[in-house]
């Protein structure tokens, strides 16, 4: 607890009880979700950064557990887990819960927390197109120290990173990050392009950057008997991600950018893991950011929630 | 604290009111449900590549047990959603029952399964046309095919 009150910003004694109580709840809730047996798999794509038109089945919670391992030029390489909760509330509705979390490795405060987010994607189309769009929106209530790099906009650099903790983690930023998400499928494969507005909340501009995803199952038929490792449960693809500037300097000067290939094992009881590799581009990235990650669907999570009350 | 246990409380709530909800099907002059009727008349000339193949059925049934029987049943008899073996269904043709798989009935909580192979979702609707109609003596004499492939 202690080790835990050092992490957390404004965690004080008066929250933590509070806060402890709820998260048991929280805990106990889950676990007696959890006990009941479910089995899905999600056709989500493989993506880390970029998203594709396909939302989270209704009713159904994907937890997921994703880390990135990335170097450093001028400071110490850095490794940022995060979890997410991913729930489907409606068809065309998908939210999402972030936790942020970081160490480097060398410097003052190596552990930290480094805040939260809240993610919510909508599909305005209730059919299937040609191109798909989703509209995106997320509140980010974050630290300077946040490394996840789930997005890069701006002129966001790998010397960004650098700052030792202690001194980022007292930066807090709260952001508005919106999306245009188009996706398309196409013969087995999923491209999606995804344009990205950020604007922090503190009188900054607004900032700007795109994602780009390609992907594809190795095979497109099922086999008639269940298996693991088998071409049917392998994704495979690549993403590419980078800053285009401000709205006071909308250019490709000073950003930096990121090509990804991606591996993804969907097992037929739930668990996907998947694995991404990325290089940077340019002098302003990072040389590379190592990405891998399990998640869990939890099939007809609402309606064993309901049974529950 | 109490606000806080509220505001869970109340989270939680929405989730599980958000997944309550039955709907009354209404059908066409053939029988089919008019969300399936609701595809473009195209479709039911579409033919469905692994109709009447056993290794297409089965792989279609492997696929409705991770994808479908969460909400359909093990059996497709229906649990949170409609009964597959219900004439409403059964008596679409394979077009139809693609088109349906392939954008979802979002205002009915069915998504689009456009994420997964088209070949996939065609191994799917030659599971549930493999089904046929339910009769009241069939029912009671059913062991479900769902049961009886998977067995194999």
């Amino acid at each position: 607890m202690h080790r835990f009150r050092r992490w957390v910003p404004g965690f004080t004694d008066e929250t933590s009880s509070s806060k402890f109580r709820i998260a048991l709840l929280l805990l106990g809730i889950v676990a007696a979700v959890l006990a009941q047996p479910s089995q899905a798999v999600a056709q989500e794509t493989p993506y880390f950064v970029a998203y594709s038109h396909h939302l989270e089945e209704p009713g159904n919670l994907e937890i997921e557990a994703y880390s990135i391992y990335g170097t450093q030029k001028g400071g110490p390489d850095f490794i940022a887990p995060w979890i997410e909760m991913e729930y489907g509330v409606t068809a065309w509705w998908t939210t999402e819960l972030y936790i942020d979390t970081q160490h480097t490795f060398g410097g003052p405060d190596r552990t930290v927390f480094t805040g939260t987010r809240f993610e919510n994607r909508f599909r305005p189309l209730m059919h299937e197109h040609w191109i798909n769009p989703v509209l995106y929106v997320e509140f980010e209530n974050t630290t300077d120290a946040d490394k996840t790099l789930k997005e890069v906009v701006g002129q966001d650099t790998q010397f960004d990173a650098a700052d030792p903790n202690d001194e980022a983690n007292r930066s807090h930023a709260h952001e508005i990050e919106t999306k245009l998400i188009l996706s398309s499928d196409y013969k087995g494969w999923n491209f999606s392009e995804n344009f990205i507005g950020e604007k922090n909340l503190g009188h900054e501009a607004w900032e700007f950057g795109y994602a780009l995803g390609v992907s594809r199952p190795l095979r497109l038929e099922a086999t008639p008997r269940p298996c693991n490792f088998c071409r049917e449960n392998v994704i495979l693809g690549a993403e590419m991600y980078g800053g285009l500037g401000t709205v006071k300097s909308f250019s490709l000067s000073g950003t930096s950018h990121y090509v990804a290939p991606i591996a993804a094992l969907q097992l037929p009881n739930g668990v996907t893991f998947s694995f991404s590799p990325g290089f940077g581009l340019n002098d302003n990235s990072h040389t590379l950011l190592l990405r891998w990650g399990m998640s869990y669907e939890i099939a007809g999570f609402g309606h064993k929630l309901r049974s529950l009350f | 604290m109490r606000r806080l246990l509220i505001l869970t409380l109340l989270t939680f709530s929405a989730i599980a009111a958000a997944a309550a909800g039955r709907h009354e099907h209404q059908s066409d002059d053939r029988g089919v449900w008019v969300e399936i009727a609701q595809a473009p008349a195209s479709t039911r000339s579409w033919k469905n590549p692994y109709e009447g193949q056993p290794d297409g059925i089965a792989a279609g049934e492997k696929l409705f047990h991770q994808h479908c029987a969460d909400c359909h049943g093990d059996d497709a008899r229906g649990k949170h959603a409609p009964n597959l073996r219900s004439a409403g269904v059964q008596n679409a043709t394979p077009g139809e029952l693609a088109w349906l798989l392939r954008n979802g009935n979002m205002t009915h909580r069915m998504p689009p399964w456009a994420g997964i192979p088209e070949q996939r979702r065609w191994q799917i609707v030659a599971f549930i046309k493999s089904l046929g109609v339910e009769t009241k003596s069939s029912a009671s004499n059913a062991i479900p095919a769902a049961t009886n492939t998977a067995s194999r």
